[in-house]
């Protein structure tokens, strides 16, 4: 039995080690040293003072966190306003749900050119729309430094089916009772939503702004296939940003943003889980 | 009353409106003009093609050979995610049903993975697989992307596991059933339900994913769709009606499998992130 149990774990445990552990204490290590897959020379924190000096970190970290705001402040309220209006269960929701769940499923790299092509200058969808109604149509949403990042945002912040799929399971488990007695009481829709449900979705919100952080400040795709971080800089991210010390040979440098990347995720999910006092109940 | 019922209706309808409009409109756009030809999409003419052509799907397999790099995406999707589910059941079996030493650990470790954010371990884990003289193979993209979500399908196998009752295992051992005879024979059939789920979503993942694909592969014969699709963008350019059929071709793999799939995806993604 004990040795069945063992064998049983071993396989996960395995991969996870190579995969996991391993990296992570490479990462670790290397990120303390100038490392090329070359040579490989200790420079104690010299990587991280020099990230610490870098304007163009400043600029991705900048970025970073004006999408990770993006879908904390957009695309969090409107699922949860939408995963509200669902749990009505009014006529058609199931299909609202469903259609409304479809971009989650769609690749990152797709949606890239989904808006490749809807922002196009020439032929896009976008600048067509504003021709009809007298708008200037010949902007380039992508290219321009005032437009290149809220260009980007506009890809993702609606995508709102892990919101709404969560919010609304929440939602289902509120007893039916406290919102009979506010109604009774005279409480409108409005006030009984705003009174009664949302502080309920405490715990759940504090979860998804959770996810969507972690999400966003690992961003890469679109802006990848996208814009390549330009124009001049103005949409790069963080992991970005370390992909470019990667394809520099620069490991050692790498490793140590990819430390700064972890490290950033780490207080933030410490800070979401004192805001939101997660893992209290809610009643 | 009825007038405020009416405008709060009018309201909610006109809410879902907007944003079904802004959550589909760009894909469907692609959708519709991946039927058009390229003088008709570079005209900018309006939302219908007419007529409607199918050139860009025949020069995504007939020049591009979409076929090959969506063979590759079969494949890495199906072989992954058939490990992660498989590897994560027998570890996720144990650590629901016995206490042993080190449990705890193991399953604060496993679940905290999916914390990380995997896209700053780019360096190492390129180092590892190389190593492992896995790089730019079919089976190294196959065992790295059984890793990467192992963490994901055990959290989704075990919250299911946990609550499952154990009367018939029992029943089992008192037969002189083994232990993995017990998975093979009750713990699996039972556990359809959350082994349909994780498997759908580790493999619409892994369907999807860029990053390591890219980082990965060296060469066109172990690129995924996605890889292959970003590059057409600088590549090829010129054949935009490929392009955007490419593009309508990678995305209704997932979405068809969601449809089908809805009810398991949904339970799933409840069960994996509120536990």
């Amino acid at each position: 039995m004990r040795w069945s149990v063992a064998l049983s774990i071993l396989p996960g445990s395995l991969l996870f080690l190579a995969f996991y552990v391993v990296p992570l204490g490479i990462l670790l290590v290397t990120s303390l040293a100038d490392w090329s897959g070359l040579g490989f020379h200790y420079l104690g924190l010299h990587n991280f003072t020099t990230i610490a000096h870098d304007p163009t970190f400043w600029t991705a970290a900048r970025n970073t966190m004006l999408y990770v705001a993006a879908g904390v402040f957009i695309e969090v309220p409107l699922g949860v306003l939408a995963g509200i209006i669902l749990a009505q269960h009014l006529r058609g929701w199931r299909v609202f749900r469903t259609i409304l769940f479809v971009p989650f499923v769609i690749s990152g790299a797709a949606y890239a050119l989904v808006f490749a092509i809807f922002y196009d200058p020439s032929y896009g969808l976008l600048n067509s729309a504003l021709g009809l109604v007298g708008l200037n149509h010949h902007h380039d949403w992508l290219f321009s430094t005032g437009t290149a990042l809220p260009a980007v945002a506009g890809t993702f912040v609606f995508i709102l089916g892990l919101v709404i799929v969560l919010v609304m399971a929440e939602i289902a488990a509120i007893p039916r009772e406290l919102h009979e007695a506010a109604e009774m009481d005279g409480a409108s829709m409005v006030q009984r939503q705003l009174r009664i449900t949302l502080p309920l979705l405490r715990n759940v919100i504090g979860t998804i702004v959770l996810i969507t952080i972690l999400g966003y400040l690992a961003l890469f795709d679109v802006v990848f296939i996208l814009t390549k971080g330009g124009p001049s800089d103005a949409t790069l991210t963080l992991t970005l940003y370390a992909y470019r010390a990667y394809v520099n040979n620069a490991w050692g440098y790498a490793s140590a943003v990819g430390i700064v990347i972890v490290l950033v995720g780490l207080m933030l999910i410490l800070l979401v889980r004192r805001l939101f006092r997660l893992g209290e109940p809610t009643l | 009353m009825r007038l405020k019922r009416l405008v709060g209706g009018v309201g909610c309808y006109g809410a879902l409106g907007i944003l079904t409009v802004c959550a589909l409109l760009p894909t469907l756009w692609l959708m519709l003009s991946s039927f058009k030809t390229g003088d008709q999409i570079f005209a900018a003419s309006g939302l219908i093609p007419k007529p409607f052509s199918f050139q860009g799907y025949a020069d995504a397999f007939g020049q591009v050979h979409l076929e090959r790099y969506l063979l590759n995406t079969a494949i890495y999707a199906g072989l992954g995610s058939l490990g992660a589910i498989t590897t994560a059941l027998l570890a996720a079996y144990p650590m629901a049903r016995y206490r042993f030493p080190g449990r705890g650990a193991l399953v604060a470790s496993f679940s905290l993975a999916l914390a990380i954010p995997v896209v700053g371990l780019a360096t190492p884990e390129f180092f590892v697989v190389r190593k492992l003289g896995l790089f730019d193979t079919h089976i190294g993209f196959v065992v790295f992307y059984s890793a990467l979500f192992f963490p994901l399908a055990f959290v989704i196998l075990r919250a299911f596991l946990v609550s499952l009752p154990s009367e018939l295992e029992e029943a089992a051992v008192v037969d002189g059933a083994g232990y993995f005879t017990i998975i093979r024979r009750i713990v699996v059939p039972l556990s359809r339900p959350a082994l349909a789920t994780a498997g759908v979503i580790v493999f619409v993942s892994i369907w999807n994913e860029f990053y390591f694909a890219n980082l990965l592969s060296a060469s066109s014969g172990t690129q995924n769709a996605q890889v292959a699709l970003a590059s057409f963008r600088s590549q090829f350019n010129f054949n935009v009606t490929a392009m955007l059929a490419g593009t309508t071709v990678i995305m209704i793999v997932p979405i068809a499998m969601f449809l089908f799939l809805q009810r398991q995806v949904i339970a799933g993604l409840t069960a994996g992130t509120t536990r």
